[in-house]
């Protein structure tokens, strides 16, 4: 209670007419307003006599009114009764006009908050993941083939910046006369779950993934990086251990549970923006430490079975590596997993000390090979 | 935006309550009372549902899509083809929530639960409907807005809605005109000496469906309102179909207008990208006027101009179409045998736990 110095005459009494709803019944009753100024209390006349007493520091505005006409108050610990003025000549008069409310469902909004999290993280971490790893087995070979090929269609959309046209594929003949004649050497004598197709891409980026189907996608970047055909191999090699054990599969199954989950968090109005951050994250397929080591290994044996050293996987891993000041692509695939120098070192001790490797593609090929983007 | 789209809470409860204040029945305001919070409360409960749904059914889909038929299109339509009923039960939901969270004289409104009952009716006279080549569409719009309006109650009293289906049918007449003309302009698009005629018969056609389908919201509006009766309390609408279909037309007209200038600056900056970076690859040494700002940058622009353009386009219809659209119907609204309201007492309060959270998941139309 603040003290009040009282200079010359006290202020005019308040008085006012108003319409009162009880919330009980719906008539709007005519009242007479007026202040008592010891009790600090709003009296509010009725017809039948009995007054009604709002504390002034109670009394709340009901906000955002249009036409500016009326100026509604409330009481408030009471949900149902409300005061209709005409004008605001009473505001200066009610100190708490605007207090919010307190909110009273805090704990369990925080409880509903964190369940929503949490069965969000549930369903893309776990639940999505453990369903697409059994699906992914039994998804027939079309069928599969199919999911490839529609996703390739949506990474060239994504990756175009033009919007105009997707990424173009390369297919200049000699260079895919090699890159088959590569292909083969690798996976001549194994026995392949899927037949193999390779294909690049005319984008700059150093990466090179697969897709469902037993696609293998590599970028122009990546043979430009790479200073022998060995190189472009390996990584070919390590994509086709992606293959094998069925990796883009299950990761193309997983983003197809999560994207409409995405999509129900954000709404329309971001929903464009999330579309096409996930179709980025397609191409970063940020497979486990598991399935990377994996198909390192299984690129270890396929390059010895073809007579390739498999160190040339460390020299294309030392090389990513080095262009680190680029932080897209395969290198920052790379760079979060924190094993790649153990992957490096694994690769050079995959080469016995004895070996004499054949060479990959005549300096014919790997030109050709090199200019395969080249029309 | 930057609340991640949380803020939408607060805000539609804000409009809301404007747009209730300025809809005054016999000149008393109705009041929302809807509450932000208990808005998102039901938004996070309909995510825990609906995240289990549509991502273990979407995997599915896909899953049995691409076995079966080596392609996503069956998935993307079988998913669509889920969510229905979904939709109709998050519509029923958000109906119950808003009407228990308006007031008109003191007195709350309400409606009784029945969502699925709901959604179930709204798929089979659908279907009943699209059977029968749209011929029974006034059967499903006068079932299904029976079915709401006798679950609908204000104060103690329930509201009934009276008449038959028959009655909607002349407000199908613009309808079977413009269907009329569609079959003149096929019979001459096919059997005619020049397209022209055939061609010209057919634009008409497809604005006279367009007027019919407003002619047929707007009347049939109007003769169900003029039938619903609430404890001998009548109500009567009166409103404009063409009134009606030029505030659509003229606002999104203005609004369109007013989100261009930045849709084609952000044009620009797309463009001025591209060729940057085109700039870049084949090694020119020529200055691009883009080229020398940092990517992000560029990338935080074009994100603001997106956002920018959202904005604007949702305010502007809201000033443009929503607000002159209730305008118009609030007050072509009017009602009857006002004394006999005195008699209604208050209901109790119907906490509606989820709010409108399904709808807000869903994405279920409804402007505001």
């Amino acid at each position: 209670m603040s003290t009040l110095l009282r200079v010359g005459a006290a202020p005019a009494p308040f008085a006012a007419e108003a319409q009162y709803l009880d919330g009980a019944c719906p008539r709007p009753e005519p009242v007479r307003l007026g202040i008592d100024e010891t009790a600090q209390e709003l009296v509010i006349a009725r017809d039948d006599g009995i007054d009604l007493r709002w504390p002034l520091t109670a009394i709340r505005e009901v906000p955002d009114q249009a036409g500016g006409d009326l100026f509604v108050l409330r009481l408030r610990d009471d949900p149902l009764q409300r005061l209709l003025l005409s004008d605001r000549d009473l505001a200066p008069r009610l100190p708490n006009l605007r207090c919010r409310a307190p909110v009273t469902k805090r704990r369990q909004l925080v409880l509903w908050a964190m369940a929503a999290v949490a069965s969000v993280a549930l369903i893309i971490g776990v639940l999505v993941p453990r369903l697409a790893d059994q699906l992914a087995v039994f998804i027939p070979p079309e069928g599969e083939r199919a999911l490839g090929e529609v996703t390739l269609e949506q990474i060239r959309s994504a990756l175009d910046q033009t919007g105009v046209a997707p990424v173009p594929l390369c297919e200049a003949p000699e260079g895919m006369a090699a890159l088959s004649a590569m292909t083969d050497r690798l996976t001549d004598g194994q026995t392949m779950p899927l037949e193999i197709t390779v294909s690049v891409l005319d984008h700059e980026m150093v990466n090179a993934f697969a897709l469902p189907g037993g696609q293998v996608v590599l970028f122009r970047g990546l043979i430009d990086t790479a200073e022998r055909p060995e190189e472009v191999a390996a990584v070919l090699a390590h994509e086709l251990g992606h293959v094998v054990s069925r990796d883009p599969t299950r990761h193309a199954l997983r983003s197809a549970g999560s994207i409409g989950v995405l999509g129900l968090l954000f709404g329309d109005f971001a929903g464009g923006a999330v579309v096409l951050f996930l179709a980025e994250r397609l191409i970063d397929a940020q497979y486990t430490q598991a399935a990377e080591a994996g198909a390192d290994a299984f690129a270890h044996d396929l390059l010895l079975a073809a007579d390739v050293a498999p160190g040339a996987l460390a020299e294309m891993f030392r090389r990513m590596r080095e262009l680190g000041g680029e932080p897209e692509g395969l290198v920052a695939h790379f760079l979060s997993h924190p094993a790649l120098g153990d992957r490096i070192e694994a690769a050079r001790e995959a080469t016995p000390e004895d070996f004499t490797p054949t060479p990959l593609l005549d300096d014919g090929g790997w030109s050709a090979l090199q200019t395969i983007c080249d029309d | 935006m930057l609340t991640l789209g949380i803020y939408r809470f607060w805000m539609k409860t804000r409009l809301r309550r404007w747009y209730w204040s300025a809809i005054r029945p016999g000149g008393q305001p109705l009041e929302y009372v809807g509450d932000p919070i208990e808005k998102l409360l039901g938004f996070l409960i309909a995510v825990v549902i609906l995240a289990f749904y549509i991502g273990i059914v979407n995997l599915l889909l896909m899953f049995l899509s691409f076995s079966l038929f080596q392609g996503n299109g069956a998935a993307y339509l079988l998913s669509f083809l889920g969510v229905i009923p979904l939709w109709f039960y998050a519509r029923y939901r958000a109906r119950r929530y808003i009407l228990a969270r308006t007031r008109w004289r003191g007195l709350r409104f309400g409606l009784a639960p029945g969502a699925w009952g709901y959604a179930g009716r709204a798929l089979w006279h659908w279907t009943v409907t699209l059977l029968s080549l749209g011929l029974l569409l006034p059967r499903m719009t006068f079932h299904l807005e029976k079915y709401r309006t006798d679950r609908t109650s204000y104060g103690t009293a329930m509201m009934v809605q009276g008449g038959r289906w028959q009655m909607l049918y002349p407000a199908m007449r613009p309808l079977f005109g413009a269907a009329a003309l569609t079959g003149v302009a096929a019979l001459a698009l096919n059997f005619g000496p020049t397209p022209a005629p055939g061609i010209g018969l057919a634009m008409l056609a497809a604005a006279a469906a367009v007027y019919g389908l407003v002619h047929y919201r707007v009347r049939t509006l109007e003769m169900l309102t003029a039938n619903k009766t609430l404890d001998g309390v009548a109500l009567t609408l009166d409103a404009s179909p063409f009134r009606i279909l030029m505030i659509h037309v003229l606002g999104y007209l203005l609004a369109g207008v007013a989100i261009l200038l930045p849709l084609m600056v952000l044009g620009f900056v797309i463009m001025g990208l591209h060729f940057a970076e085109l700039a870049t690859e084949s090694g020119a040494t020529q200055i691009v006027l883009l080229e020398n700002l940092p990517r992000w940058l560029l990338i935080g622009v074009s994100a603001m101009l997106y956002f920018t353009i959202f904005l604007i386009w949702s305010a502007l219809t809201h000033t443009f179409v929503t607000m002159p659209v209730t305008r118009h119907y609030a007050r072509g609204l009017r009602v009857l045998n006002p004394a006999r309201i005195e008699a209604i007492r208050q209901r109790p309060r119907d906490e509606v736990v989820q709010a409108e959270g399904f709808a807000e998941a869903l994405d279920v139309g409804a402007s505001i």
